[in-house]
């Protein structure tokens, strides 16, 4: 084979001045594309360290990274489900249900089939959330391919049943709850506290997980079979199915994967708010599709990355503070957001038309 | 002839550079009223930019273009794809522009749909004015079917009659043919020179030199974005086109087959789909090229799809040397070393993924999904495969979408040669890429078959059949009808036996 290989390659030098096969400017052509949202986000920066003297300092950095984790581990999980072309609605709800769940059983005795359990301990309770939000993923998964049950309406679907169980397991209270005016029905463990607001070394440990979670992540698209099949699956379906990619598999694993983070994300939520409650980091699932945006993925499917993402939930968590710190009001807030969403997309939209990427 | 024929178009000195590509050079063009003018080059020659250019889809960087009026030629400054149906001018693109989910009728008419006095749509009119225009053309496609369920010939049809609503004086048509069956092919021809007759100027992109003589009056070749001459279809053969297209002298399309095989690689046994085959027996050996040729429908790419997993409900036995095997899933074809070249040349890459990824996702179903894989090999690999199939232009991190079709089309190769396939299935490889690029298919297909690959090859082309094949299979409704050894058969004993 490699003998015939050199007779065809020799021919066609003979009959042809064929170019070297090389690299283009196409890397440096995507960190342009990813600069945009980097400039946006050290032009909003600088914006506010003049505006006011509030936002450039340790304390208030720290806290943009304890609230932006949130978000980023959730977008992160929803970078992979939209580069696969699919949308996970569920993400918020899957959080608020891993999270109660554990909550839970981490503060109280429950009863379940007659067999008392609990309080248990930290590790048990974060394996039982990270397994909730497993199961609710892999379910999603199921709906989708084997269901075959458009992404938005079977995410839809569990949201609202997610939700709904959240709310039967707490009884629709937050946990742990108020015994009386001041006597607390159980603590949270301190381990779970720190995760949401402890720090190491005046670094937020929230913000080290999402930035952690980047980086495996973004390992994990470049450098596993995997990772490639869900740029494939999400770029063209139908030239991953004839290459033996398994779709189904594929997505199932992406939802999972979602799932997980998703669990992730309400356990960090808890610890930071030191209570778990049913209907917690409502809004959060349309933050991290729009963090997921504006760091420059596809809706479509097949185009996006990691570093892009969490530089849109930078950018919108330095947003919301930001507005917060200048005393803009929380109604406000929210066009003021809205605005940017769409003001973010709509300058990528005509940034790729124009340098026809 | 020429002298009392008055000009419809004429385009001058046009100029347009794409990043990093010259895709027209100062290229003159002009089109007389009643003449087949037929555009002729390679991929990404520049033939499809022109027309892009003509229709205002793409804007040019300099150049001028007069369009023929009543009084005689008039220049127009700007056309946009909205003013190009005022001015006269239909075309039919490559790419289908129809809506899969409306019917055949509501196609024709996107837009313009019939209506009673009452300002609703006349249903009754439309479906028989549809019908009509579809007898006009000589196809029978029902006007109600919707348009998703039709074949690519089909669609083909419909947007034909579709551009042919607006009574164009200046149609386009880029490559038509590609898609079709010989017989839908002369229908189409038939119907080509009664427009002509009727004063239509018509532009005819092609790759194929055969249908010039048949079907054109002049003929321009392009190539690498220059006008490399114009000339009546009288005065060149297919020998002198070739040069011109290509830039060399192809002494040989056709590689020589050695004809050389071993043991029986595949084993089809009484193979049945629903709808499409119907008992379906052979048997092909190792380092054999088994053609197999059938009229649009007759159950070929279904064959050529079961084998590679796309079409589970298949009944019947699969032996793969000797071992039966059930094929209900791509991989499972794959894992086998079975590798499919799609019809549709679309469905075979991921368009935002570069090339390196593209010619190893065959290799991602084989093992686990959670495994590292080896980038640095990839582009090796990669490189080699770029440099020996000459892939144009041989930039490793491009995204794929940039690449002409016969680029593509290698791509797609690539992905089964670097996988140690046993078995390749080619679903009319050839369809839609230059002559360049279709004799560098066949000595690859020649070059498989002598390491030993078996290969079974779809094709709508007859000549490639009887050229490259050492027996070939003749599917009729389903069933094989004929089988004809090497050298036995001519085009005629194939069309007889598929029809």
């Amino acid at each position: 084979m490699k003998k015939k290989a050199t007779s065809l390659k020799q021919q066609s030098v003979a009959s042809f001045a064929t170019a070297r096969p090389r690299l283009g400017l196409e890397t440096l052509r995507q960190w342009a594309v990813q600069m945009g949202a980097l400039l946006a986000l050290f032009l909003l920066a600088g914006y506010l360290s003049l505006a006011t003297p509030h936002f450039l300092t340790a304390g208030n950095i720290a806290n943009v990274a304890r609230q932006t984790a949130v978000t980023t581990i959730l977008a992160a999980g929803q970078t992979f489900v939209i580069l696969s072309a699919g949308i996970d609605l569920s993400v918020a709800a899957t959080a608020g249900l891993s999270a109660s769940v554990a909550a839970v059983l981490m503060t109280s005795q429950v009863q379940i089939l007659g067999v008392p359990i609990g309080p248990v301990p930290f590790g048990v309770g974060m394996v039982i959330a990270l397994m909730v939000g497993l199961l609710v993923g892999f379910l999603n998964g199921l709906i989708i391919t084997k269901g075959r049950i458009p992404d938005f309406i079977a995410t839809l679907g569990t949201l609202t049943t997610m939700r709904g169980i959240a709310l039967l397991v707490t009884g629709g209270l937050p946990v742990p709850s108020h015994l009386t005016a001041i006597e607390l029905k159980g603590y949270l463990p301190p381990a779970l506290i720190w995760l949401g607001a402890g720090d190491i070394f005046g670094i937020p440990v929230a913000g080290l997980i999402a930035v952690g979670v980047i980086i495996l992540g973004w390992l994990i698209l470049r450098y596993t079979a995997f990772g490639r099949a869900v740029y494939a699956v999400g770029g063209n379906r139908e030239a991953a199915r004839v290459s033996g990619i398994n779709i189904d598999r594929t997505k199932i694993m992406v939802y999972m994967l979602s799932g997980l983070l998703a669990a992730l994300a309400g356990m960090v939520l808890t610890g930071r708010l030191n209570s778990a409650n049913a209907l917690m980091g409502d809004g959060e699932e349309l933050r991290s599709i729009a963090a997921t945006v504006i760091g420059g993925a596809n809706l479509f499917g097949g185009e996006g990355s990691l570093f892009g993402t969490l530089i849109g939930a930078l950018i919108m968590g330095v947003l919301g503070n930001g507005l917060n710190l200048l005393n803009v009001s929380a109604f406000w807030q929210r066009v003021i957001q809205g605005l940017v969403i769409v003001g973010v997309v709509l300058f990528d939209q005509w940034r790729r038309r124009r340098f026809g990427a | 002839m020429a002298e009392e024929k008055r000009p419809l178009l004429r385009m001058e000195q046009i100029d347009k550079r794409f990043p990093g590509v010259h895709a027209l050079d100062h290229v003159d063009f002009d089109l007389y009223e009643g003449e087949v003018h037929i555009l002729l080059g390679e991929n990404g020659a520049g033939k499809s930019t022109l027309v892009k250019i003509l229709s205002g889809a793409v804007p040019r960087d300099g150049g001028r273009i007069w369009i023929g009026d009543h009084e005689g030629l008039v220049e127009v400054a700007d056309i946009t794809p909205e003013r190009t149906r005022a001015l006269g001018i239909g075309m039919v693109y490559q790419e289908l522009s129809l809506v899969p989910t409306l019917s055949v009728a509501e196609n024709i008419f996107l837009g313009r749909l019939p209506r009673t006095r009452w300002g609703t749509v006349d249903w009754a009119q439309t479906y028989h004015r549809a019908w009509q225009r579809l007898q006009d053309l000589g196809v029978s496609i029902n006007p109600r079917a919707q348009v998703r369920e039709l074949s690519v010939a089909e669609q083909q049809l419909t947007e034909i009659a579709r551009v042919l609503e607006s009574h164009p004086r200046i149609l386009v048509l880029d490559e038509p043919t590609s898609a079709l069956s010989d017989t839908e092919r002369t229908r189409l021809f038939e119907l080509i020179r009664r427009l002509r007759d009727r004063g239509v100027g018509i532009i005819y992109i092609s790759h194929r030199l055969a249908e010039v003589p048949l079907i054109g009056d002049r003929v321009t070749v392009l190539r690498d974005g220059k006008r490399i001459a114009t000339l009546p279809v009288t005065e060149v053969d297919e020998d002198r086109l070739i040069q011109m297209v290509v830039g060399r002298k192809l002494t040989e399309q056709y590689p020589r087959r050695s004809g050389a095989r071993g043991e029986v690689i595949l084993r089809v046994e009484n193979l049945s789909l629903p709808g499409a085959l119907r008992g379906v027996s052979f048997e092909l050996h190792q380092g054999e090229i088994l053609g197999v040729f059938g009229l649009m429908g007759a159950g070929q790419n279904e064959l050529a799809r079961t084998l590679c997993g796309l079409e589970p409900r298949y009944t019947g036995r699969i032996l793969i040397s000797g071992q039966p095997l059930t094929i209900r899933q791509p991989w499972h074809a794959i894992r086998q070393g079975i590798g499919l070249l799609p019809r549709d040349r679309r469905d075979g890459l991921v368009p935002l993924l570069p090339i390196p990824p593209n010619i190893t996702l065959g290799q991602l179903c084989l093992g686990n999904p959670l495994r590292i894989l080896n980038l640095r090999q990839e582009m090796l690999i990669a490189s080699e495969y770029v440099e020996r199939l000459r892939i144009q232009p041989p930039i490793l991190n491009r995204p794929v979408l940039y690449l002409s079709g016969g680029n593509q089309q290698k791509v797609t190769l690539a992905r089964w040669l670097c996988s140690n396939v046993r078995l390749l299935v080619l679903d009319d490889p050839t369809r839609g890429i230059d002559v360049g690029a279709k004799a560098e298919v066949f000595a690859l297909m020649e070059e498989l078959s002598q390491q030993g690959v078996g290969i079974l090859f779809v094709s709508s082309e007859m000549e490639e059949l009887l050229a490259m094949a050492d027996r070939i299979l003749v599917l009729r409704q389903g069933q094989i009808s004929a089988e004809y050894q090497r050298g036995e058969a001519t085009e005629e004993d194939l069309l007889r036996s598929a029809s």
